[in-house]
């Protein structure tokens, strides 16, 4: 069936700096998605639109770009969808990378940081070992999700760290980072670990979340994030202030309970840095913000929790193999962000999803 | 009265007491009995998810079987990172059972009560946005008198939409539906749905505060009287780093700072005790005397 839509368009030009938000209309078939739409914008209204494309069929990841300001992949959106109760969306570049032309970004800060992480693995076997090295199923499943990245950006597109810090590496870089420090045939996980917690590195994270809710692919670039943190943490490497942080809550929970929240800046900080925050710490006292740490604010039955992390120690899950990761990545691969909680057991049970392929042993669908 | 247990974290028991009296004064006023747990602990703010990831599933997995223990089927949270903690282990226990009985073995272990009825874990927010949102009108009786509201929403509320899902993450209206029910008049600004640096406050400060700045600035300019935020940890950063902003960027906002529980509090008519505004560290007055208070 044949429907027309309105969308708008930022165009750029950055050789002549000229910028405009410019109106299209045109007929497209309503199973089309939004790079079905604008080829043919550019075929038949305005040859000079610029974007990337490759393959259409969300593999190659260059279709990257944002539609009323969140980040897509222009072949896995529905152009109905997002055109419905009379919508007219506004298609731009992506975020946090620098704009070429119209929707097209220079990738270049992305593969920099891409390369900073040396995405491919380092067995460092002196040498061929004889036979075959069987990696067990179980060992793979661990970096799935992340072994996923298609490298579209739409994650560093709305990185909230990223903006106020353009050096920080971001979620598809550290993404990629756990896709081989969680690689049973990679040997340079304490090293990689020690380089991703440097300055701009995991600990830059201020966890806005919005990777995971982009990712057109399920990687969930913050839990990996998360999981480079523990793995960091397992092997001592917690000399960031980001890390001290983190541990200063596990020893809140097993000592009182509660967060003990004056001790965290000294304890994240260090004495020295703590003192020249004295100042700003006594503007906040006689509000109440400082709460002292005398008498400490205990929880009932603290002993349960201290009691609990003695126990969980003992079985074997630190590090990245306690977050549970729900491995069904493909299961994410959803439209819309909406909610999977109460959603189907399998993927081809939703009704947003792709249509079930025909199998020889199904039911034929009955033609309409 | 419908009962719910309380579950009022680590910032409302101690820096934002403000928000535990306020949300306790509110409670029956909508219709809430809030049941107290006394035995839990800190969720671990995702610092403990990200430091020991084991130990953090085990914390929430001990507060949701408490929850159940009062046998409410609902947890209310006042506190976005709460909320994502709690639900994400909610999430992975009712969804793996092999998971939660390892989780319960270990609780009974250490003789706390194991997790077997299921409980819900829902922010304030979604209560009063949700099912109770037909009685805001009523219980907000005295009004917001026009007050010009920035919605601060915070990001652990919104996203993961997967893990939390009550409304669109990109385009929320929950907290601009409950301003317009009080009587208020809702500011619109870009960086609604942004992160306010907080978790990243002492370890990145700079990066932090650049976060920060921005859903001030942009309240600021579209004429905000005060932000209003359903999280005490976006309520500390905005409010009591303001005066750091004004050290790095010469600017001195002075925007009031209101929790929910605060808001919905002044148009219900709560007390100075209940909402407590002095421990603010951004003063309330401008925002008190154009509601005459």
């Amino acid at each position: 069936m044949s429907v027309k839509v309105e969308l708008k368009i930022w165009r750029y030009d950055s050789s002549t700096g000229e910028r405009a938000l410019k109106p299209y209309e045109v007929d497209i078939s309503d199973e089309m998605t939004l790079l079905d739409t604008l080829d043919i914008v550019k075929d038949r209204v305005d040859g000079t639109l610029a974007y990337r494309k490759s393959c259409r069929m969300m593999i190659c990841g260059s279709c990257g770009m944002r539609v009323d300001g969140a980040a897509v992949l222009a072949c896995k959106v529905r152009m109905t969808d997002i055109v419905k109760d009379g919508r007219v969306p506004v298609v731009s570049a992506m975020g946090n990378l620098p704009v070429v032309k119209d929707l097209v970004v220079d990738m270049d800060p992305f593969w920099h940081k891409m390369r900073q992480i040396e995405p491919y693995l380092e067995p460092r076997l002196d040498r061929a070992t004889e036979g075959e090295n069987i990696v067990p199923q179980e060992r793979m499943d661990a970096i799935h999700k992340e072994s996923l990245c298609i490298n579209c950006g739409c994650c560093v597109s709305e990185c909230n760290s990223m903006e106020s810090d353009p050096d920080f590496l971001g979620p598809a870089a550290l993404a990629k980072g756990f896709r081989f420090v969680g690689d049973v045939r990679d040997n340079a996980k304490i090293e990689r670990l020690e380089r991703y917690s440097e300055e701009h590195g995991l600990w830059d994270c201020t966890r806005c979340y919005f990777c995971n809710e982009r990712c057109p692919k399920g990687v969930d670039p913050r839990d990996a994030i998360a999981k480079l943190g523990a793995e960091a943490m397992k092997v001592g490497i917690d000399r960031d202030m980001g890390a001290k942080h983190a541990k200063w809550f596990v020893t809140s929970a097993k000592t009182t309970g509660w967060l003990r929240e004056t001790e965290l800046v000294p304890k994240t900080q260090g004495v020295v840095k703590a003192i020249k925050e004295i100042k700003f710490a006594m503007s906040l006292l006689p509000k109440g913000k400082v709460p002292p740490p005398f008498p400490p604010h205990v929880a009932a039955d603290v002993g349960e929790s201290r009691a609990l992390f003695d126990l969980v120690k003992t079985q074997g899950r630190d590090g990245a193999a306690g977050i549970v990761q729900g491995e069904k990545a493909l299961l994410h691969l959803q439209h819309e962000g909406e909610s999977l909680i109460d959603g189907p057991s399998h993927p081809y049970d939703d009704p947003r999803s792709f249509v079930k392929p025909y199998l020889p042993d199904d039911e034929p669908v009955a033609a309409d | 009265m419908k009962q719910v247990a309380y579950y009022k974290g680590c910032l409302a028991s101690l820096s934002a007491k403000e928000l535990d009296t306020s949300t306790r004064a509110l409670a029956p006023k909508l219709d809430y009995e809030l049941l107290e747990l006394d035995s839990v602990t800190c969720c671990g703010a995702g610092d403990i998810h990200e430091a020991e990831p084991d130990y953090y599933l085990h914390l929430n997995a001990r507060i949701l079987s408490y929850a159940a223990a009062t046998g409410a089927d609902t947890l209310m949270t006042v506190c976005n990172v709460c909320t994502l903690n709690l639900r994400q282990a909610n999430h992975q226990l009712l969804n793996d059972a092999a998971l939660r009985e390892r989780v319960n073995d270990n609780l009974e272990r250490v003789g706390a009560p194991r997790y077997e009825t299921d409980v819900d874990c829902v922010h304030f927010l979604w209560l009063v946005a949700g099912e109770s949102f037909h009685k805001l009108q009523d219980v907000a009786h005295k009004g917001l008198r026009g007050l010009k509201i920035a919605p601060f929403y915070g990001c652990q509320i919104l996203r993961p939409s997967k893990l939390l899902g009550f409304e669109d993450p990109d385009r929320p209206d929950s907290l601009e539906r409950i301003i317009g029910a009080c009587g208020g008049e809702a500011i619109d600004y870009p960086a609604k749905i942004k992160c306010c640096g907080f978790p990243i406050i002492q370890a990145r400060e700079d990066t932090a505060l650049a976060e920060l700045i921005q859903p001030i600035e942009q309240a600021k300019e579209a004429g905000a009287d005060a932000i209003v935020t359903p999280c005490p940890l976006c309520h500390l950063s905005l409010d009591a780093w303001q005066s750091k902003l004004k050290k790095q960027t010469g600017k001195d906002f002075q925007m009031p700072i209101l929790h929910l529980s605060q808001l919905i509090g002044v148009a219900a008519g709560l007390t100075d005790s209940e909402l407590r505004f002095r421990r603010h560290v951004v003063s309330m007055d401008p925002v008190l005397e154009k509601l005459a208070l």
